[in-house]
């Protein structure tokens, strides 16, 4: 303990900067959070809160409410009327028979197989990533067992990995349907937080990544108020309203200090969930040039706005989607890769307790010129009916592509939470298994460290 | 009638690899070819009088070493010659080289950026030397993942072992290379814009991807696996054009006393009791043999020489929606005179090497937008070469044949493709060409205009997809073409694959040939 009484200190109260702190605080340690904004963003607690942490930390008891909408969307269909689908796989099947029989008679093994991969995703998700490098003998047996687990789910699932994971959302959903409001609803997801198109490889694990945690047929994450009931639980000390800077000399973390007030607080343990690159390149002085280099090359490009939308009266929707065929998001992305906005863009729209949300992709950097304009008309709404902000920057810390997962995530060969900074540890999104599950990085980075 | 040992169906470079190393093996072979020319996609036609070109696969650099080795390919008339320098022009007027002295190279991108000419050596030494860590899998039989067999698993645990040797920094740029797009590999490196464009383009070559799309990376690869000395192109051109180095395998295979029929399309496997006994013709003919190899893409050796009932209905799905999408053209050009280019006027050694029409990554990337929406490409990506400049013999004296290899021209067009369609992407080739080259227009003798559509029709490769399935991560390696049957056997006894739609695929390599060779012999059927 050093003479502040802190032994700890986080930067970044958001779900994994708590999750972590409180794992911490759990195992004896003195934990001071430090956090930027005066007050939590309920719009980002989006995403599987695996059930352990729930449990771990006694969430359920700190009036954790996890909303599980149903139907948990809604399209428009060109032809009038709506396509809604629902947590019960056989009233999906119903509403899809209407505008597709083929692609209903599909939708149940579809539903499990993209199941049963997720699974895999959750069990690799709950603990660091497997170290393919180690060449200790108890990681060794655990890759042999991730392995193993994987054989026993049958020859259809080691396969289906094998191919689908690279695959484009595009191509897993034409080999298996052929309606354009459908293959658009499911296929949103896939590019969620990402600058790439749905024709580009890659995107349907991350169209599994944001299964995962979700019941077979649900293919939109959770949301609920985990940031709160981790702002609730006593044992860790918060403030709110300050930015902290990790200081570090010759190769180890003193600790952080308070941009505001110029204050130093001296400790032996500092980890972020901010940024990685917002950590560590102020304190690039003291890295390995490969590694900075390295920090310097994640991607995270910024390409979603969030905001809300003003309506007179409650909408008769949980979630409203705008992606009427997946030519529509490739274009929507096309715009973005030649650095403007959609002109048409994906919008999302969710209800949720007493606000109406969007999600709105693609923006690009820079300036916005008539972006509620664009999205008013995606949504037959009036502009003044949109507020919205636009990230600069990836709000998951990193993009969620194939290399930039598992051991490459947030830089290849420190997927361990560690930093080259002696006392210095990450814990937020950017780290294993990233952007979209609350928590789990915190976890995972509070069991690293202890 | 003779019963053969083996029957190789399809007399394409890996149909004759594989014949070649049966017949070395004393086998009886015999290899059927459909065309009245033996080399599928690796010919040379004289399409116009006294211009001879190589009418669709023009370059050389993969084929395997111990392949030219075996066969002594040498003494059967392979030469190649090498095609040391690569030019881009950019739409300014200035141009991008890479030349064949690594030196001048160097000097050249100094030019247009200091910071990438200190990054490129570094950068050739990674690539070079993660290509020699691709090399041993290529040539290695997949193992299946989904099979508990002592040698599947010892296949696996090689390839773990493999990988592991690599270290740290290795393994994760190989693990870049494999999922990530050109485009991003590259911005990690460089930042001339039109030496990412150049690169990258190369990752894009027959496949429906554009260079931003994750999965081009890995090409950049194919690249370095074919060089020594760290210098960026190292393709080289066969004499004769690429027919030659499908004659020299199939005198390879002749000298071991295999038997080539040409004009001799095969319409149907027979099988009996869940074996391969034969095949019979188009003209009706049955012959007889222990053992049948088909040399074509994965769709015509099951779904059209086979009967769905003789193969179980998983894998007929499987094979169903392997993926081909044709992206690729090519036009042919019979020259008055070579052209001079805005960028490096005059005639000089500049035409002894490629052009890439690729001035910019926006530029290719505008191209694929166009082919993703089922248009060809207004201003495609080229690579253009001179084949006459390095072999005389191609073009009558003082004439010259140009070769452009063309992206994107999708199979699946919007209406279909028509002889008026045929015409429009030519000329879409040719005035793309202009704009870099004035006067080029003026100087073409003879125009042939070869679209994905053509390239089915006449070679046979469904969908016109010049690796014979597109070369995306999940149709390589145990998936390809389907996963459990990616070792050349197939679900019918006594029937094998062998040509680039088994693994590892891809351009004039007949690694999949020789591997399957191998694996007949020791099947010993």
């Amino acid at each position: 303990m050093s003479r502040n009484g802190y032994d700890a200190i986080v930067i970044g109260a958001g779900a994994n900067g708590l999750v972590t702190a409180h794992y911490l605080a759990r195992a004896g340690k003195r934990v001071l959070v430090v956090e930027q904004h005066e007050s939590p963003d309920p719009s980002l607690d989006i995403g599987w809160v695996p059930a352990v942490i729930v449990r771990d930390l006694g969430l359920a008891g700190a009036g954790l409410r996890i909303q599980e909408p149903d139907p948990w969307i809604t399209g428009p269909l060109e032809a009038g009327g709506t396509l809604e689908l629902s947590r019960d796989i056989e009233r999906s099947a119903e509403a899809i028979r209407r505008i597709s029989p083929a692609d209903a008679a599909k939708w149940p093994e579809f539903c499990q197989r993209l199941r049963r991969l997720a699974g895999v995703l959750e069990r690799l998700y709950l603990a660091p990533p497997p170290d393919i490098e180690s060449n200790d003998a108890r990681e060794l047996a655990r890759i042999v067992g991730l392995g193993l687990y994987v054989r026993r789910l049958g020859k259809q699932a080691v396969i289906d990995l094998a191919r689908i994971l690279p695959m484009s959302i595009a191509e897993l959903l034409d080999d298996w349907f052929e309606n354009d409001a459908l293959k658009g609803a499911l296929g949103a997801l896939g590019i969620w937080h990402l600058k790439q198109g749905p024709r580009s490889g890659g995107t349907a694990f991350n169209f599994l990544h944001h299964h995962a945690g979700s019941r077979g047929g649900v293919f939109r994450p959770a949301r609920s108020n985990i940031t709160q009931a981790l702002s609730s639980i006593p044992g860790v000390e918060l403030r709110r309203g300050e930015r902290a800077a990790v200081l570090a000399k010759n190769g180890r973390a003193s600790g952080v200090v308070l941009e505001k007030s110029g204050e130093a607080i001296l400790v032996p343990l500092v980890v972020s969930s901010a940024d990685p690159r917002a950590t560590l390149q102020p304190i690039a002085f003291e890295l390995d040039p490969e590694f900075a280099r390295a920090v310097d090359n994640i991607k995270a490009r910024g390409v979603v706005a969030r905001g809300t939308l003003a309506l007179e009266s409650v909408p008769g929707y949980a979630t409203l989607c705008i992606a009427p065929s997946l030519d529509y998001l490739e274009r929507a992305y096309d715009d973005a890769k030649y650095g403007r906005d959609s002109a048409a863009p994906y919008v999302e729209v969710q209800r949720t307790d007493g606000r109406v949300e969007l999600h709105v992709q693609y923006v690009a950097p820079g300036t916005h010129e008539d972006l509620t304009h664009k999205i008013a008309r995606a949504l037959n709404a009036q502009p003044n009916q949109v507020q919205v902000q636009a990230a600069e920057e990836s709000l998951y810390h990193g993009e969620l592509t194939l290399d930039q997962i598992l051991f490459m995530r947030p830089v290849p060969g420190w997927s361990r939470y560690r930093t080259p900074i002696e006392g210095l540890y990450l814990c937020g999104s950017g780290t294993h298994p990233g952007g979209g599950i609350p928590g789990a990085a915190g976890r995972n980075a509070a069991r690293e460290i202890l | 009638m003779k019963r053969y040992d083996a029957i190789v169906i399809g007399g394409g470079h890996n149909g004759l690899v594989t014949a070649a190393y049966l017949a070395r093996a004393k086998q009886s072979v015999l290899v059927l070819e459909r065309r009245p020319r033996v080399g599928g996609a690796a010919v040379t036609e004289e399409i116009f009088p006294g211009f001879k070109f190589s009418m669709f696969s023009y370059v050389v650099s993969l084929l395997r070493p111990e392949i030219i080795r075996d066969l002594d390919l040498p003494r059967h008339g392979l030469h190649i010659l090498p095609l040391e320098s690569t030019v881009t022009p950019m739409e300014n007027g200035d141009y991008l080289a890479a030349w064949g002295d690594h030196d001048e190279t160097r000097r050249e991108l100094y030019r247009h950026s200091p910071r990438d000419a200190e990054a490129y050596d570094e950068y050739g030494r990674l690539m070079h030397f993660m290509a020699q860590a691709v090399k041993p899998i290529l040539g290695m039989v997949p193992p299946d993942p989904t099979s508990f067999a002592p040698g599947d698993l010892a296949g696996l645990l090689k390839l773990g072992k493999h990988f592991r040797d690599l270290g740290g920094e290795r393994l994760h740029a190989l693990v870049k290379l494999m999922t990530m797009s050109s485009a991003d590999f590259l911005d990690e490196w460089f930042e001339t814009d039109v030496l990412k464009a150049t690169k990258s383009a190369s990752g894009i070559i027959g496949t429906f991807l554009g260079p931003r799309s994750p999965g081009t990376a890995y090409v950049l690869l194919h690249h370095y696996m074919g060089e020594l000395d760290g210098v960026f192109r190292a393709w080289g051109f066969a004499k004769g054009g690429t027919g030659a180095v499908s004659e020299s395998i199939a005198s390879a295979a002749r000298g071991f006393g295999a038997e080539i029929r040409c004009d001799a399309g095969v319409s149907k496997v027979i099988v009996g009791n869940g074996r391969a006994t034969g095949v019979v013709l188009e003209n009706g003919d049955e012959i007889p043999a222990r053992t049948v190899v088909s040399s074509l893409d994965p769709r015509r050796t099951f779904l059209q020489l086979l009967e769905p009932d003789h193969l179980p209905s998983d894998f007929v799905s499987d094979i169903r929606r392997f993926k081909f999408r044709g992206s690729s053209g090519k036009v042919n050009l019979a020259l008055d005179s070579l052209p001079s280019f805005t960028c490096m006027p005059g005639v000089g050694r500049q035409h002894r090497g490629a052009f890439s029409i690729s001035p910019s990554l926006d530029y290719v990337e505008r191209a694929y937008d166009d082919a993703k929406y089922g248009e060809f490409s207004r201003r495609p990506y080229m690579d253009i070469v001179f084949p006459s400049m390095i072999d005389p013999g191609m073009a009558p004296p003082g004439k010259h044949v140009m070769s452009i290899f063309v992206q994107y021209a999708p199979y699946a067009l919007n209406g279909g493709w028509t002889d008026a369609k045929r015409e429009a992407f030519g000329d879409a080739v040719v005035n793309t060409v202009e704009s870099f080259a004035p006067g080029f227009k003026s100087l073409i003798l003879h125009r042939q205009v070869i679209t994905p559509l053509d390239i089915e029709r006449i070679t046979g490769l469904s969908e016109g997809n010049i690796f014979a399935g597109e070369l995306a991560l999940h149709q390589l390696f145990f998936l390809r073409p389907a996963a459990g049957w990616a070792k050349f056997a197939t679900p019918v006894r006594g029937f094998y694959q062998c040509g680039s739609g088994t693994h590892p695929g891809g351009g004039i390599m007949g690694a999949s040939g020789r591997l399957a060779a191998m694996r007949i012999l020791k099947d010993g059927t």
